[in-house]
């Protein structure tokens, strides 16, 4: 069931900021606080379309919309059913006892004006529970917390920030906020609130959300920044492997006469070389010699 | 899905047969008896589940979320396997 907020259970500027969000003139300040439900339950209640209706309002005003439509997809028969959902464009195939259920679901899922619960349709259990009673606390605290319109208006704002931020795809860390905001999901204002960064976990406020480019120490980067550029281990060691073997085959295949060609080589290169290196090939010849005597 | 699960392999590289439901990619033992006590005991029945949903994914996760709680990564496991086996052998 929704849950019905009573004006008359709003502090006196709750009721004040809300008639001013609504162009509502107010009485004059000396008057009662009956004054301000009477003219908010006159003005407020008969729009609550407008902007700044407060969430529970709107949720209200959703459900019962929906009753007008249809009043429960529980009570069609089969045939109904089916063809409710094809008004809605969906080719349903047989509704048995065992897909009843999926095609109530998804029939109830069609008739939310915002298609927003298809976003994140695991978590209506957690969004619909049983804590009413939470919100209404909630709700109390705020009201009785912020003393001036100005503050007011900043938690309305804070609302449809974080309602901008839940469409974000972000991980969730914890639902804390959801529980307190847990039906600020819709956009009746249309207005977009550039949503601020939270400082993680300041002044113990929960941690919110979990960002993937969490900063790291200038060293963790630096070697980051190496590790990105290196060859990778295996081809590293492919290439020793691969460098190893090339020496190995060297090692193998030279041998005696390869040592000859090379010297006779160095001779030529000596020879047509300068003077200088005369006396040092002259030494070679004879080692040379002595190595063919023998 | 960027890569299968040795389950899924498994399950999708024969005819299903008598398989148990745990026989399933994502569907473990918890799951598997939750689906036991509904009555979906064997692979085969939960395909027929699958097939009279018309191979929905959206329907089928549904379907087996409500049934037995699977989160987001069983229900695609699950899926996944279903919708090869019936390419495969249907």
């Amino acid at each position: 069931m929704p849950f019905v907020e009573d004006p008359a259970r709003f502090s006196k500027s709750r009721l004040k900021s809300d008639l001013v969000a609504h162009n509502v003139a107010l009485p004059p300040a000396a008057s009662k606080k009956d004054v301000y439900v009477e003219l908010h339950l006159k003005h407020i209640e008969r729009n609550q379309t407008a902007d700044f209706s407060s969430d529970e309002e709107e949720e209200q005003e959703r459900n019962v919309a929906e009753d007008e439509k249809l009043p429960d997809p529980r009570s069609l028969t089969d045939d109904e059913l089916r063809g409710a959902l094809l008004r809605y464009g969906v080719k349903a195939g047989p509704i048995v006892a065992s897909t009843r259920s999926v095609y109530e679901n998804k029939l109830r899922k069609l008739l939310q004006p915002d298609g927003r619960v298809e976003l994140n349709g695991a978590d209506d259990a957690v969004l619909y529970s049983d804590s009413e009673e939470d919100i209404q606390e909630h709700g109390v605290q705020d009201d009785e917390e912020s003393g001036s319109e100005e503050e007011l208006l900043i938690v309305e704002l804070t609302k449809n920030a974080h309602q901008k931020s839940k469409q974000l795809p972000q991980k969730r860390v914890n639902e804390v906020l959801e529980d307190i905001y847990k039906d600020a999901e819709k956009t009746p204002t249309g207005m977009s609130v550039t949503r601020r960064r939270p400082i993680k976990g300041a002044a113990q406020r929960p941690v919110e959300f979990q960002y993937p480019d969490t900063p790291v120490s200038p060293m963790t980067f630096a070697r980051r920044e190496v590790e990105r550029r290196l060859v990778p281990i295996h081809i590293q060691i492919v290439f020793y492997v691969f460098l190893v073997g090339i020496l190995y085959l060297v090692y193998v295949n030279v041998d005696e006469s390869s040592f000859d060609k090379l010297k006779d080589r160095l001779r030529l290169i000596q020879w047509s070389g300068s003077d200088e290196t005369h006396s040092l090939q002259l030494e070679m010849d004879v080692i040379d010699v002595a190595y063919g005597q023998e | 899905m960027s890569s299968t699960s040795q389950k899924h392999k498994e399950f999708v590289a024969e005819p299903m047969g008598e398989k148990a439901v745990n026989a399933l990619a994502g569907i473990g033992e918890v799951l598997g008896k939750r689906l036991e006590d509904k009555g979906f005991d064997k692979a085969y029945v939960v395909l027929g589940q699958f097939l009279v949903l018309k191979k929905d994914e959206e329907l089928f996760r549904d379907w087996l979320k409500d049934t037995c709680g699977a989160n987001i990564k069983q229900q695609g496991d699950c899926y996944g396997c279903l919708r090869e086996w019936c390419d495969a052998f249907l």
